[in-house]
C-alpha cells in the first residue's frame, strides 16, 4: 500500500494556497510554463500605467512579489523630473546592472543634460559636462564630436532635448527587461495574440474589434453568399463589372454594345443611373478614373469612349483611323488615358484627346488587359500568349512574367503590389510585383478553358480572391491559404467577371452570360455596413 | 457564350472553315501525308483555339492509339484529333501532336479542299497514316 499521504486533497490544496505567498512553490503557470513572477509583474505594470496605485500595493503585498524595486522606481522618477545628477547617482546604486549598461545609460542621461544646458544657453556648464562627464565614458566618440560641434553652431531641432518619456523608453531598451519592464508589454502581448487569431481565421471579413473574452471566430457567414439582387437590364451577355473606387457605383458592360452605370443606394440596392449607348461593337471593359468622375469604355477592336459619370454624357472619343482599340485604362493621377490597339501598340492620350506618346512593337495582344501603376511609370499588359510585360516607360526597361500556359486575363490588387493572373489551364496564379517578380500562390477549382474569365481581389484587407467560372458559379478563395472557401451558385450561364465592393466587404457583383448581374451579400442581412463578429 | 478567349496566330495559318478562327501555323506542319475518312489530313506539332474531347482508344492503320477529337473553340465543329498516347514504339513521335483534317480547315491563302463524294458526314475521320 504505497499511499503516502492520507490527507484529503482539498485540505492539501488549501495549505498550498496559503503558503503560496511566501514560498511560491508552484512558480510556473499554463502549459507553456510561464513564470508566475513575470506574469504578476506584467499585471502590476499595467495597473501602474492605469494609475491604480492602491491595487498595485495590495498586489505587491498579497503576491509577495516586488513588482519593481524601489531603486528603479526612484531612478525613473528622477529622470522624469529632469534631475540628471541625482538620477546618475541612483543609477550607480542599481547593482543589478553591469558596467556596460551603466555606461550606456549614463551616456543617454548626460546627453540630455548637455542638450538642456545648451538650450538654456549655459555654455560653460555644457562644455564642462561634455569634457568631464561625457567624454570620460569613452562611448560613441562620433556622437561626442557631434555634440561638441553643436556647441559652436546650434542647429534648430538637433539641439532640443528629447521629451522625458522618450528618454525613459531609450533607457528601457538598455536595461535588461526584468529590471525595468517595457511599458505596455501586457497590451503588446494581447495584441499579438489577436493578430495571430485573425491571421488564422480564413473567413475573416469584418472590421469590428474583437472582444477579448473569446477567440476570434468569424465563421462562413462573413463571406457574401446569398443573392440579394438580380440586375436584368442588359440585352445580351454581360462581360465585365467593376465597382467604383468609392464603392458608390457599379459599372457593367455587355455584348449588347452598351454599358450601364448603377448607383448603390443607402439600403444596398442598386438602381440604374445611366445607360451609356454609342458603341457599335460589344463593349469589353470599363475603367473608372481614380476620382470616379469619369469612366472609360472600350468597344472590341473599335474606339474608347470617355463618359462623365454624373451626367452620363460621352465627353470624348479616343480613336485612331484604321486601328481598333482593345483595352483602356487611366494613369494613377487621372490625367492620362492609356489604350491598347490591335496592332500590338500602346498609346497614351491626354484628357483632350491628343495623342501624347506611343509604344510600338509587341506590347499587347488582341485580348489583353491594361494596367498602369507606379505613378504612371509602369504599364502592364499581356505581350505574348504566355507572358505579361511590365514596361517601365521612363527607362524603356521591361520585366516579364512567364507562364506555362496561355494567359487569359489579369487583375491588379488595390495596393498595386500583386497581380492575379488567370490561365487557360484553369489555374489562377498570384504574383508579387514588389522588388523581384515571383509567384506567390495558386488557386484552383474553377473552370476556365474557352472564355475570358476574370478574377479579382476583395474583402477586408483584400484577403480573398474571387473569380468567375464557366460552370456558372462564382468561386471564392482565401488569399493566404489558397483554400477554396465558397462557390456561389445561381447564375444560369458562365460567370465572366466578378467585382468586390472596395468599401463594403460584404458586397460582391458577378456578371454572367445569362445577361444578368447578381449582387451577393450576407445571409439574412441587407448588404449595408453592419458587421457581425460571431454567429 | 462569353467573350471567347481566342489566340491570334501570326503568319500563314490554317483557320476553321466555318468561323475563320486561327487553328495552326503553316510552319508547324510535321507531315502532310495523313488520311482521314474524308481525304487528306496534316499532322501539326501545335494547334490553337481548340477544345479537346473525350479520350478513347482507336485502332488505326498504324496501330492502337489513345486519341481525342478536337473541336473549334468558336463554332464547335470537329476539326481533327490529337494523339494522347501511341501504343507502338515507332508511333511514339505522334504523342502530343494533333491532326487537322484538310477538309475542315481553310488554307493560308483561304483555299478549301473539297471531298470527292459529299456523303453523310457526322464525325471526323480516323484512319491515320504516316
Amino acid at each position: 500500500m504505497g499511499g503516502v499521504d492520507s490527507e484529503p486533497p482539498s485540505k492539501r490544496r488549501k495549505l498550498k494556497q496559503s503558503s503560496m505567498a511566501e514560498t511560491l512553490a508552484d512558480d510556473s503557470i499554463g502549459s507553456k510554463r510561464i513564470k508566475k513572477v513575470e506574469f504578476v509583474r506584467l499585471i502590476a505594470e499595467s495597473l501602474h500605467s492605469f494609475g491604480y496605485s492602491n491595487t498595485l500595493s495590495n498586489l505587491e503585498k498579497e503576491s509577495g512579489i516586488a513588482v519593481s524595486s524601489g531603486l528603479v522606481n526612484e531612478f525613473i522618477k528622477l529622470v522624469l523630473d529632469g534631475n540628471w545628477d541625482e538620477s546618475l547617482n541612483s543609477l550607480r546604486k542599481l547593482s543589478v546592472l553591469d558596467e556596460s549598461v551603466v555606461k550606456l545609460a549614463s551616456f543617454v542621461i548626460l546627453e540630455q543634460k548637455f542638450l538642456e544646458l545648451l538650450n538654456a544657453d549655459r555654455f560653460i556648464d555644457a562644455l564642462r559636462t561634455l569634457r568631464t562627464e561625457i567624454s570620460c565614458l569613452s562611448i560613441d566618440q562620433t556622437r561626442v564630436r557631434e555634440l561638441s560641434s553643436l556647441l559652436l553652431c546650434s542647429r534648430g531641432n538637433v539641439t532640443k532635448p528629447k521629451p522625458k518619456q522618450e528618454v525613459i523608453i531609450d533607457l528601457q531598451r538598455l536595461f535588461p527587461p526584468d529590471v525595468m519592464i517595457p511599458q505596455g508589454r501586457l497590451v503588446q502581448l494581447v495584441e499579438q495574440a489577436l493578430d495571430s487569431q485573425q491571421d488564422s481565421c480564413s473567413f475573416h471579413n469584418s472590421v469590428c474589434v474583437d472582444s477579448l473574452f473569446s477567440d476570434h471566430n468569424c465563421g462562413r457567414s462573413q463571406i457574401p453568399s446569398e443573392t440579394l439582387q438580380i440586375l436584368q437590364e442588359h440585352q445580351d451577355e454581360v462581360w465585365f463589372v467593376q465597382f467604383s473606387h468609392n464603392g458608390k457605383f457599379l459599372a457593367s458592360c455587355s455584348k449588347d454594345k452598351s454599358a450601364i452605370i448603377w448607383e448603390v443606394s443607402l439600403d444596398g440596392r442598386l438602381v440604374v443611373k445611366h445607360r451609356l449607348l454609342g458603341h457599335k461593337e460589344p463593349v469589353s471593359c470599363v475603367s473608372w478614373s481614380p476620382n470616379d468622375d469619369w469612366i472609360l469604355t472600350c468597344g472590341v477592336e473599335e474606339v474608347v469612349r470617355c463618359w462623365d459619370v454624373q451626367s452620363g454624357e460621352c465627353v470624348r472619343i479616343y480613336d485612331k483611323t484604321d486601328l481598333g482599340m482593345v483595352s483602356c485604362n487611366w494613369s494613377p493621377d487621372g490625367q492620362r488615358v492609356f489604350t491598347g490597339f490591335n496592332d500590338k501598340s500602346i498609346v497614351m492620350w491626354d484628357l483632350d484627346g491628343n495623342e501624347m506618346e506611343s509604344w510600338k512593337g509587341e506590347k499587347t495582344l488582341r485580348i489583353s488587359d491594361l494596367q498602369v501603376t507606379g505613378d504612371g511609370k509602369f504599364i502592364i499588359s499581356i505581350c505574348k500568349e504566355n507572358m505579361i510585360l511590365i514596361f517601365d516607360r521612363g527607362l524603356a526597361k521591361e520585366r516579364l512574367i512567364k507562364e506555362d500556359y496561355n494567359i487569359v486575363s489579369f487583375s491588379l490588387s488595390g495596393d498595386k503590389k500583386f497581380l492575379l493572373v488567370s490561365l487557360v489551364n484553369q489555374e489562377i496564379h498570384l504574383w508579387s510585383l514588389d522588388g523581384d517578380v515571383r509567384l506567390v500562390a495558386k488557386y484552383k477549382g474553377h473552370k476556365c478553358s474557352r472564355f475570358v474569365v476574370r478574377a479579382c481581389f476583395g474583402g477586408v484587407d483584400q484577403a480573398f480572391v474571387a473569380s468567375g467560372s464557366e460552370d456558372s458559379r462564382v468561386y471564392v478563395w482565401h488569399r493566404e491559404t489558397g483554400e477554396l472557401i465558397k462557390t456561389l451558385g445561381g447564375h444560369s450561364g458562365a460567370v465572366n467577371c466578378t467585382s468586390w465592393n472596395p468599401v463594403n466587404p460584404h458586397m460582391v457583383a458577378s456578371a454572367s452570360d445569362d445577361r444578368t448581374i447578381r449582387i451577393w451579400g450576407l445571409k439574412g442581412l441587407n448588404s449595408n455596413h453592419s458587421c457581425m463578429c460571431r454567429t | 457564350m462569353g467573350r471567347l478567349f481566342l489566340v491570334t496566330l501570326e503568319g500563314k495559318s490554317y483557320s476553321c472553315k466555318h468561323c475563320k478562327t486561327h487553328l495552326a501555323l503553316c510552319d508547324d506542319v510535321v507531315s502532310k501525308s495523313f488520311h482521314c475518312r474524308y481525304g487528306k489530313a496534316y499532322l501539326f506539332s501545335k494547334v490553337a483555339n481548340v477544345t479537346v474531347g473525350v479520350k478513347e482508344d482507336r485502332l488505326m492503320m498504324t496501330g492502337l492509339h489513345t486519341v481525342a477529337d478536337i473541336f473549334c473553340v468558336k463554332c464547335g465543329s470537329i476539326v481533327g484529333w490529337t494523339y494522347e498516347t501511341a501504343h507502338e514504339e515507332d508511333q511514339k513521335y505522334k504523342e502530343g501532336k494533333s491532326v487537322l483534317e484538310r477538309y475542315k480547315v481553310s488554307g493560308p491563302d483561304g483555299s478549301n479542299y473539297w471531298v470527292r463524294n459529299e456523303t453523310h458526314i457526322i464525325s471526323g475521320g480516323e484512319e491515320d497514316q504516316v
